[in-house]
């Protein structure tokens, strides 16, 4: 079992606005990161990704809350501490654009207290791993915006720190570069074995790149699992049927055949539509469900739900063409998960994390 | 964790910057140049104006009071114009996240700024003496560290307007006003007991004796010595204090990374 690097216990952020005015950033935030732990902060804007992130750095001051990483509370071991921590908080603004890509990496690490001479072949690989080994003399800012973003990282990996945080590593990439520095920033965390915190809201990044997720709204934690469990839970909770025509239609059925109350089939043999007394039965046992003609989309409660649904199809005799599971992408799985985090609140829930 | 490495990527990184931006350092020694210049043919002009700059009316007085109050602008200038340009980079937050502490980094920062400014000054202290026909003494031995005694007042006041910079973002004006606050508390006369109290004041007038006259720094007044240095130590004390304060706001507000 991997021991946890860094440890996040009541986090709270609260920043005064105009006017006596005030907005908690992060509200009691707790979380844990293991060894080599691949986490994804994922949350929507103002959701208090970053703000979690600057605080355990030390840029910004909680009003309350510990943080440890390696065991030490960061308030008697800062800034130390910081020989454990690196980060890329603003992408390319984090460069010195009239420096070349190898001066500020060589710069960055220095700050770490790692010179150019025991560390220069690891630079060198660096740069040749994310692709800017034939641009090390370049000035940053004669470069694209998707290499000055890869120099960001590389300076922050550069560091050779055990935990880096990279808040929105893919903020403003196009769709190509962004999948490119994902895939190199996937195989070498791997291969690095390096505690790696990203925060994001492009989806795509944390499900490729993490292996965990904490889903942040409103500055609180309200999810937190592994990227494969959450989509699962989603996967078999989450059914669709859709019905055929019905079996030999335009035969001759015998009256036992006949269901006991006849659905309804479009002229010309279509597939049948759901009958609206079982239509309310569905969204009323099976919430959220979403009827419509010929398709039933249900939630299941748990595992023997599914048995139910079919019970109630057989005894209507209605022909099912296709069962789908449905395969949520984690875009989906947040989306449900803030949308509940947010009904949630707007009921007054006590505040306590929600689990799918 | 080597302090050493830090200090070599900071001169080496203002190395880097200095040749980049070779337009601004030739603009910077050529600006010091021609204020001195107009100052010195307006003293030729107009005898008496401008000499208040040197506190007395020699030329060589002159000459080496534009050349402490231009470190001192130097000293007190860079280090806060540097933090307000690191804040707008971006680069600021990545500075805070060094080990050591930005303490640290403040300090070889300005170690570095002063090292690099030293060099157009002095040359420009070179074209100023022979735009004046005067040679004054410049010994190594003893100008340096009675330039570092010097300004580790103007140090502080820079780490004060470097804190204030964190948390209000923009204070140029504040530059102008203590660029002229400086001419007054350097030449303030000396007969004042409470006069060597002011930052830079004490300084000068062992920086003055030792060009002018020759003095080396063994043969300087001691006690003159020791109280520019606690002067200068009680500012810099003050001026980091103030800095660690405004660091704290500006932390507990979130506004390191603004601009």
């Amino acid at each position: 079992m991997a021991e946890a690097v860094l440890e996040v216990d009541s986090l709270t952020k609260t920043f005064q606005g105009a006017r006596n005015a005030s907005v908690r950033a992060v509200d009691n935030v707790s979380f844990s990161v293991k060894q080599g732990e691949v986490v994804g902060l994922l949350g929507p804007n103002g959701a208090g990704k970053t703000t979690t992130i600057k605080c355990i750095l030390g840029l910004v001051r909680q009003d309350s809350g510990s943080v440890r990483v390696f065991g030490g509370d960061l308030r008697h071991t800062y800034p130390g501490a910081l020989r454990h921590m690196s980060a890329v908080l603003e992408g390319s603004r984090n460069l010195y654009w009239r420096l070349t890509v190898e001066e500020n990496v060589r710069f960055f690490a220095g700050l770490n207290g790692l010179g150019l001479a025991e560390r220069g072949s690891e630079f060198a690989q660096l740069l040749e791993r994310f692709g800017l080994a034939d641009k090390k003399n370049v000035e940053v800012r004669r470069l694209s915006q998707g290499m000055k973003q890869k120099t960001s990282v590389v300076c922050a990996l550069a560091r050779r720190t055990p935990i880096v945080f990279l808040d929105e590593p893919t903020l403003g990439l196009d769709v190509e570069t962004s999948l490119e520095l994902r895939d190199t920033l996937r195989s070498y965390s791997r291969e690095e074995g390096r505690t790696v915190v990203v925060s994001s809201h492009d989806m795509d990044v944390v499900q490729q790149v993490c292996s965990r997720v904490i889903i942040m709204s409103n500055g609180r934690v309200v999810t937190d699992d592994s990227v494969a469990h959450l989509i699962d839970l989603f996967r078999t909770r989450t059914c669709t049927v859709k019905l055929g025509a019905q079996a030999g239609e335009g035969q001759q059925q015998s009256p036992q055949q006949q269901p006991p109350q006849a659905a309804t089939s479009p002229a010309g043999g279509g597939p049948v539509e759901i009958p609206p007394e079982l239509a309310a039965v569905l969204s009323e046992e099976f919430a959220p469900a979403e009827v419509s003609g010929s398709t039933v989309k249900v939630t299941l409660a748990d595992s023997r739900s599914i048995y139910r649904l079919m019970d109630l199809l057989k005894a209507e005799q209605l022909p099912i063409e296709e069962i789908d599971y449905g395969a949520p992408d984690l875009e989906q799985v947040f989306l449900e998960i803030v949308r509940r985090a947010a009904a949630g609140a707007n009921e007054g829930a006590s505040g306590e994390a929600t689990r799918p | 964790m080597k302090p050493g490495v830090v200090l070599r990527v900071i001169l080496m990184r203002d190395l880097a910057m200095m040749k980049r931006y070779y337009l601004n350092t030739v603009s910077s020694l050529v600006t010091i140049y021609v204020v001195f210049l107009i100052t010195f043919v307006g003293m030729r002009a107009f005898t008496g104006v401008a000499t208040s700059l040197a506190g007395s009316d020699t030329l060589e007085a002159t000459i080496v009071g534009f050349f402490v109050w231009t470190l001192t602008i130097f000293a007190y200038s860079d280090f806060s114009w540097g933090l307000i340009n690191e804040a707008q980079t971006g680069t600021l937050e990545q500075l805070y996240l060094c080990p050591l502490g930005f303490r640290w980094i403040g300090a070889f920062t300005i170690i570095s700024n002063l090292v690099f400014s030293l060099i157009p000054i002095f040359v420009a202290l070179i074209a100023m003496m022979l735009t004046a026909g005067r040679w004054l003494s410049i010994d190594v031995i003893t100008l340096v560290p009675l330039i570092v005694i010097s300004i580790l007042g103007a140090v502080g006041v820079g780490f004060v307007l470097g804190g204030l910079a964190l948390v209000f973002k923009r204070v140029q004006s504040l530059f102008q006003i203590v660029q002229f606050l400086f001419i007054g508390t350097m030449t303030m006369p000396q007969r004042l007991w409470w006069a060597r109290l002011l930052p830079v004041n004490a300084g000068f007038g062992l920086i003055r004796t030792s060009m002018i006259d020759g003095v080396r720094l063994w043969e300087l007044p001691l006690g003159e010595v020791a109280i520019a240095l606690l002067v200068g130590l009680a500012y810099l004390g003050i001026g980091i204090g103030v800095f660690s304060a405004c660091e704290r706001a500006a932390k507990s507000r979130g506004l390191l990374g603004h601009y």
